[in-house]
């Protein structure tokens, strides 16, 4: 069934590999410019060009990556997407309403990455935001580049087979958090003047008001709450792989290949091995 | 409660191509990011915004949807950025140990200013374009059908997520779970709703693969369009404008030495 999608995709693949390297090298080049020349900027309270560059850099790199990344998807996976998304939001949207102080809105992202690949964990992840912003806020649009680095952060770290074992989740969420509160940190700074809402803005003025600038405080701010909120999604993330049906989780390619959940299953191995859902 | 904010009318504005609309907004982001100054972003609100929301008659909803999302943010941002802005030097107000410095309130204004516009033209363009159109204007152009598939699907999945949540909700409740209690209690709710949704809307994907695979969804031959998005000559021409002028106004700034 996926004979289609990979044989006429050759001539595409650089093509996307430069898409994905150009892509990574934008958000990347766009933090340590924005980390690099964020006191002169600030000294001449000229912070505009920062506003542009962060939303810029970060929308052009978080697109290219997912441009790149969509080819490689199987229909099995593209059909999960939709699926990971709506967790993403609906869990989200709920956790916001009940006044819990995280946000659990990348559930969906983390999952799919675990289960398909990073691949799929950075289309799961921009696409939530586009469709949050077409949807209910326009304010996350901004913010796709962090749903994107915590996609491919749990891709990677599925295959270094984090959710093997429970405890080692939380820990590989705390990192993902730390990279993500980094990532999203000019974002809050530069386009939204650290006010993302009442409770972390109150947060960023109370480090501003400590002597730090706002870039510095919208990290800390960051780094409170998200390594925090990123443990707790992989720990549900876990107990949701567990709770899945073993064929479901058999029938994804990248899941077999690094044995991401751990448990070995001979007989159902062969069994999809038989199926023909094998990925070439 | 509806998936999309789609205000279906038959205004001038909700007739343009989704494409032109999209470049439109992009412009308008561009323009007002990158001249920093306020009055620029007031400019493109009494000129462009609001004229637009008129005329395509959403306005009532756009002034609603948007003060939602904009009364909390500006609020927190004229607070915290008065009082704690860290180049602030000179004081305006002072009342005890709170003072507000006059650097800290033009930085609010500025981003503050931005923001509105971000908001106000791009909850527009939501209230003026159907998801759908959108996406199938991308597709013509050369975007991934994968990716008009996934956001047309998401928007109707997330009802269907509401309703089976909602009558998850219901049967929790039916046998004894209280909604009321401390955080903590709060978050132990969430388990007995969550895996039973999350497990049958999963459960769903691998039914649904297999009925798209049979219709060629993977296939990457160059499909045609079923209904073909209206699309004029003028509105070609003004795409390449809006773009002439975010290059522009990105480049103004250098020119004029502001920086």
């Amino acid at each position: 069934m996926s004979s289609t999608a990979t044989t006429p995709a050759d001539s595409k693949k650089t093509r996307n590999r430069i898409f994905i390297a150009v892509g990574t090298i934008i958000i990347v080049a766009t933090y340590l410019y924005l980390v690099v020349g964020q006191p002169t900027d600030i000294a001449a309270s000229s912070f505009s060009q920062s506003g542009l560059i962060a939303i810029a850099g970060y929308v052009i790199g978080a697109i290219l990556l997912a441009v790149g990344a969509i080819h490689r998807l199987p229909t099995a996976t593209v059909a999960m997407v939709p699926v990971a998304i709506a967790l993403n939001i609906v869990v989200g949207q709920l956790v916001s309403v009940i006044g819990i102080p995280v946000y659990l809105d990348s559930i969906g992202t983390v999952l799919v990455s675990a289960l398909a690949g990073p691949a799929a964990g950075v289309v799961t992840g921009i696409l939530t935001n586009v469709i949050w912003g077409l949807t209910l806020s326009p304010i996350a649009l901004p913010y796709a580049v962090v749903q994107v680095v915590i996609g491919v952060m749990a891709g990677y770290a599925a295959r270094l087979g984090m959710f093997r074992l429970f405890y080692l989740a939380p820990v590989a969420g705390a990192v993902t958090g730390f990279v993500s509160a980094i990532v999203s940190a000019p974002i809050s700074a530069f386009v939204f003047g650290g006010a993302t809402g009442g409770g972390t803005g109150a947060i960023v003025g109370a480090f501003q008001a400590m002597g730090n600038s706002l870039l510095a405080s919208t990290t800390l701010q960051g780094l409170l709450s998200d390594p925090l909120d990123k443990a707790i999604v992989f720990t549900i993330v876990v107990l949701i792989l567990a709770a899945l049906p073993s064929r479901f989780r058999q029938r994804f390619p990248f899941m077999r290949q690094y044995n991401v959940f751990g448990r070995k299953a001979p007989v159902l191995k062969d069994a999809t091995a038989a199926a023909p859902t094998v990925e070439s | 409660m509806s998936t999309t904010l789609f205000d279906n009318r038959k205004s001038v504005i909700h007739r343009l191509n989704p494409v032109t609309k999209l470049i439109a907004l992009l412009a308008i982001i561009v323009i007002v990011f990158a001249i920093p100054l306020w009055w620029v972003a007031g400019i493109i609100i009494v000129v462009i915004v609001v004229p637009a929301a008129v005329i395509s008659g959403s306005g009532g909803r756009l002034l609603k949807l948007s003060l939602r999302i904009l009364l909390p943010i500006l609020l927190v941002l004229f607070i915290v950025q008065g009082l704690t802005f860290p180049g602030g030097t000179t004081v305006i107000w002072q009342w005890g140990i709170i003072d507000i410095t006059s650097e800290g309130l033009l930085f609010a204004l500025g981003v503050g200013s931005r923001i509105v516009v971000l908001v106000l033209a791009s909850m527009l363009l939501v209230l003026t374009t159907h998801p759908g159109d959108l996406m199938s204007a991308l597709s013509e152009r050369g975007m991934s059908p994968k990716f008009a598939y996934i956001i047309s699907s998401t928007l109707q999945l997330i009802p269907a997520f509401r309703v089976r949540a909602d009558s998850i909700l219901l049967a929790q409740q039916a046998r004894g779970l209280s909604l009321k209690g401390s955080p903590f209690r709060r978050i132990k709710i969430m388990l007995p709703l969550l895996s039973p949704l999350v497990l049958g809307m999963f459960t769903d994907v691998e039914e649904r693969s297999t009925a798209m695979e049979a219709r060629a969804f993977g296939s990457t031959a160059k499909r045609t369009a079923l209904i073909p998005v209206p699309d004029s000559t003028v509105q070609n021409v003004s795409r390449w404008v809006l773009i002439v002028l975010a290059l522009a106004a990105v480049a103004t700034p250098i020119v004029l030495g502001l920086l």
